[in-house]
């Protein structure tokens, strides 16, 4: 009938909402009766009948057990993970590329090739990147100079650089650092990058460090990982995580269009994170605390494997190709771990849901659309890794987000460009500037790194995070959002 | 009220012996047990024999008189005999130009011939792995070398995997840190440590002395080991972990710069070796001693050092012309594995603990038959350890490593069951010790000592006797 169908789609909102109240407060609606019912049969025996059964020595042993009771379950549960504070690495004025300069760099540098000059031309016109993106000094020579001296001063640069910040924003002193772990994708000197910072700040001999390498741009999440289990063993420790890409080494000098793909998207950048287990010393200003960490690794799919490649190409110059099915393939990494990680983090009514829809596509109909959980029900923040933006357009629609929820992933890749690793942590800086972090608020991490892999991080905001006075995004936040054309005319 | 009564002091007992059982369950599962280790073997063609090394060392055109003398002195002094092995660009004479290729190569060689071993012996497929370590130092590729593994074995998709580079010859011991700290928080793991260094992209071909000095010294090798901390394989496990010590001296500048990689003044990268590194090792290593002593050897033992040392700081007696007091590792340590840095490495080691020939040779006889293979070293001298039937149930063995940085780590292992396997040694452990360990090139190339720089030539068709 006409005049119900205005009420009936707003009739389904409210039932969802009932339905989604019930299944996730389960417990309470099971308990309140529960207990009411206790209530008044207490009330009808009458305080009498129930002070006889508590004499002083059962009151006195019941305390003793429940206070032996709550001890032991402290002890028995994992140690809470908190991150205390991060600093982005935010690159001098004198480092910036814009369009202008790529563009000129590139034209005189492959001169003899101007079909790829043309190929750049049209990747960066559709990439997302802004004006303001940097690389390090060695590439802004002409032709450039990527030697291992180069390479050692912008890591130098960059880490120096987040970890003097970070030790201004904490407090804390080099000395006092338990753990650390640096991990860097392509350039991996000898003496390690852990052992340069080590040396610079003078820690402790008995540091635990580690150096991980070659995992890509979800490398970020495996070090939270390690330091995660780390913090595990190792009681009253702080541990430092500095992600970043060294540029200088990798810049791809050859012809090949797939290969010259990273040199037009990545763009340098660093972040050094402060984790700490320390819940009596660092729970109250700590920012974020750790809940989950998921990672998949598609490695055992050739597809997955091949489509992020370094090789040489047919010059001998070695540069790293970028297959074509990059999107479909970090859409099936993504499915996979959407199915760990939704059990620990969706509401009992998605998963419920879910379950049923499953269970309907497996016995009834296989050609039933399967029901994707909305994980805006599970999380307040996105934070997806500005690996492209073909990436965060494929995010967007495999997890149905709405363009809010995808801003900071869109403005990290337009201010900063691909950062690999770090990008993560520039997206939650921005939410932060943006002032929208609040107490009590979920953030989902999701990187993804050559192999194939796909990791995600579930943070929970500790306090009300207050507009920061520095960082990357303090002098140009309230230009954002800015609108980024889909072409950009070069 | 009975029924209350009884959930009112039930249910917390209950509850209460559930998390003290939940706790000590925990404990009992955070051994770390090495399952089985294999070292690889390169096939024969890729032996390095003394004339072929004079061979090498000649195409290199950038070297001169000055130079060969150098590397004469510094490989006859090494400790390293004819049957270490090189990486393959080497023989098709490609060392000035490696290829990507030729890297990747490399590995993948070291990694067929010893996981699939170690894996079809101890019948575990690749699917069963939950925690995959690889420590190369000197290669980082897209995709890493362990996501390389991934892809060839198919292992699962939620394994666990870390690739770890530049960390040294001491990132064996770090990598066994890492497994000791996942094997603290999860239950029934099976993990792959994977071990090596790449050879093939850092070769050194400028005339830098510091720098051809590692041409000299590292060789190609390689060890797959399987760890867990299952309790139910505890009976097939051959090593449990007691003890483990890291010690970084990265904040003093000389030890930090005692051996960098870095490009000389042509432009060639290398690995500098500084004159200050057995200072700096040394001092790694009474450094990480002092701290794993306490944790390992009895307290008789301890005492006698700490009385001994103190009578001798009072000057009491007369103790003027006696050497220093040496702390006796043997009474806590069985077996020492070294890592086999270099003849020097060893002799300094033997010096500082007072060990005697019996304990060094399995060091030494590893860097004569193998070179110094980098992290993996340990493993092929607990090898020899093995096949000479040292290893019984009950022994302690302590294998201590140095790395860049400047690094010690050593770790304690104690000996599940009589150990006897031959392994990578299998064809020669009959000729070890040799009788003599005077170095070949001095029988070939000792002439050189007598030329003179200004007359000195080598005409281009000169053949190598």
């Amino acid at each position: 009938m006409p005049h119900l169908s205005p009420q009936f789609p707003t009739m389904f909102k409210y039932v969802k909402l009932v339905y989604q109240y019930v299944v996730n407060h389960f417990l309470t609606c099971l308990l309140v009766p529960t207990m009411a019912m206790v209530l008044v049969q207490a009330i009808q025996l009458g305080p009498e009948a129930i002070y006889i059964q508590f004499d002083f020595t059962k009151t006195l042993c019941s305390s003793f057990l429940i206070f032996f009771v709550t001890i032991l379950y402290f002890m028995s549960r994992p140690r809470g993970v908190y991150l205390v504070d991060y600093a982005c690495y935010k690159p001098p004025v004198s480092c910036r590329v814009p369009f202008s300069t790529f563009m000129e760099h590139s034209r005189i540098i492959l001169k003899s090739e101007p079909k790829s000059v043309e190929f750049q031309m049209r990747i960066l016109e559709r990439s997302g990147l802004g004006e303001e993106t940097c690389l390090p000094p060695a590439i802004h020579c002409i032709p450039p100079s990527p030697n291992m001296e180069s390479a050692r001063k912008e890591a130098e640069m960059v880490i120096f650089s987040v970890m003097d910040t970070l030790f201004k924003k904490t407090g804390v002193t080099p000395r006092d650092i338990d753990i650390l772990i640096v991990n860097c994708s392509l350039f991996s000197p000898t003496p390690s990058l852990s052992a340069m910072v080590v040396n610079k700040y003078r820690m402790r001999s008995n540091i635990k460090s580690f150096n991980l390498s070659g995992m890509g741009c979800s490398a970020g999440l495996i070090s939270i990982d390690l330091a995660r289990d780390l913090l595990q063993v190792y009681p009253k420790s702080i541990a430092v995580v500095v992600s970043t890409e060294i540029i200088t080494p990798n810049y791809y000098r050859g012809k090949e269009r797939s290969m010259l793909l990273p040199n037009c998207l990545f763009r340098m950048g660093g972040v050094a994170i402060l984790l700490s287990n320390r819940w009596w010393a660092d729970q109250w200003r700590a920012k974020y605390k750790l809940l989950h960490v998921v990672r998949t690794h598609k490695g055992s799919d050739d597809k997955s494997y091949n489509c992020v490649f370094e090789t040489d190409d047919a010059e001998g110059k070695t540069g790293i190709s970028l297959s074509k099915d990059l999107m479909a393939i970090a859409g099936e990494a993504l499915k996979s771990n959407i199915t760990t990680i939704g059990p620990l983090v969706l509401p009992p009514s998605e998963q419920l849901l879910f379950l049923i829809s499953f269970i309907g596509r497996k016995v009834f109909n296989t050609r039933l659309k399967p029901y994707i959980p909305d994980f805006k029900q599970a999380f307040e923040h996105f934070c997806i890794h500005a690996g492209g933006r073909a990436v965060i357009d494929e995010l967007q629609k495999n997890l149905q987000l709405s363009a809010e929820h995808v801003e900071p992933s869109r403005m990290t890749l337009h201010r900063f460009g691909n950062t690999s690793s770090s990008s993560l942590w520039y997206e939650l800086s921005y939410i932060e500037a943006k002032g929208r972090m609040k107490k009590g608020d979920r953030i989902w991490q999701i990187a993804f790194g050559s192999g194939f892999k796909c990791n995600s991080a579930v943070w929970k905001c500790n306090k009300t995070i207050k507009t920061p006075s520095d960082g990357p995004w303090s002098d140009c936040i309230d230009k954002y959002p800015v609108h980024i054309p889909e072409v950009v005319k070069l | 009220m009975e029924l209350i009564s009884i959930l009112l002091y039930g249910l917390p007992l209950f509850f209460q012996l559930y998390l003290i059982w939940k706790i000590i369950d925990r404990k009992r599962h955070q051994y770390c047990y090495v399952l089985d280790y294999e070292c690889h073997k390169p096939t024969d063609d890729r032996k390095l024999s003394t004339r072929f090394s004079g061979e090498v060392i000649r195409r290199n055109k950038h070297l001169g008189l000055n130079e060969y003398k150098f590397l004469l002195k510094a490989i006859v002094s090494s400790g390293i005999g004819e049957q270490t092995y090189a990486p393959r660009m080497v023989f098709h004479g490609r060392e000035a130009c490696p290829t990507y290729e030729d890297g990747i190569e490399e590995m993948d060689e070291f990694f067929h011939d010893t996981i699939d071993k170690i894996l079809k012996r101890n019948k575990i497929s690749p699917s069963e792995i939950d925690v995959l370590v690889v420590n190369i130092s000197m290669l980082a590729c897209v995709p890493s070398l362990s996501s390389r593994l991934i892809n060839y074995y198919k292992m699962r998709e939620d394994i666990k995997v870390y690739n770890i580079t530049g960390m040294g010859c001491s990132a064996s011991v770090i990598s066994i840190n890492i497994l000791q700290n996942i094997f603290k928080n999860e239950k029934n793991k099976v993990a792959l440590m994977v071990t090596s260094e790449s050879l093939s992209p850092n070769w050194y071909t400028g005339n830098n002395r510091s720098m051809i000095l590692a041409n000299c010294l590292f060789r190609s090798g390689g060890c797959a080991v399987l760890l867990t901390n299952k309790l139910a394989w505890k009976d097939k496990a051959i090593l449990k972990l007691k003890q483990l010590v890291r010690v970084h001296h990265g904040a003093n500048d000389e030890a930090y710069d005692s051996c960098v990689q870095k490009e000389d003044d042509q432009g060639n990268i290398g690995f500098h070796l500084d004159k200050t590194l057995p200072k700096a090792a040394t001092r790694a290593l009474v450094d990480n001693l002092k701290q794993i002593a306490p944790l390992i050897l009895p307290v008789r033992e301890l005492l006698r050092f700490a009385i001994v040392s103190f009578v001798k700081k009072m000057n009491w007696g007369s103790t003027k012309g006696e050497p220093k007091p040496v702390i006796n590792f043997k009474t806590g340590v069985d077996h020492i594995c070294l890592h086999t840095g270099g003849k020097a490495v060893i002799d300094g080691v033997g010096a500082s603990l007072n060990l005697s020939e019996y304990d060094l040779e399995p060091a030494r006889m590893t860097l004569h038959r193998f070179g110094n293979t980098s992290a993996c070293s340990l493993w092929y001298v607990l090898g020899y350890m093995e096949a000479k039937k040292r290893l019984k149930r009950g022994d302690k063995v302590l294998m201590i490593s140095f790395g860049a940085g400047f690094k010690c780590n050593s770790c304690l292992w104690e000996v599940l069951r009589d150990l006897g396997d031959e392994n990578v040694w299998k064809d020669c452990i009959d000729t070890y010790p040799p009788n003599t360990l005077v170095n070949p090139f001095v029988e070939k190339f000792g002439w050189l000592h007598g030329e003179d720089p200004d007359t000195f030539y080598v005409p281009d068709d000169y053949v190598i006797p």
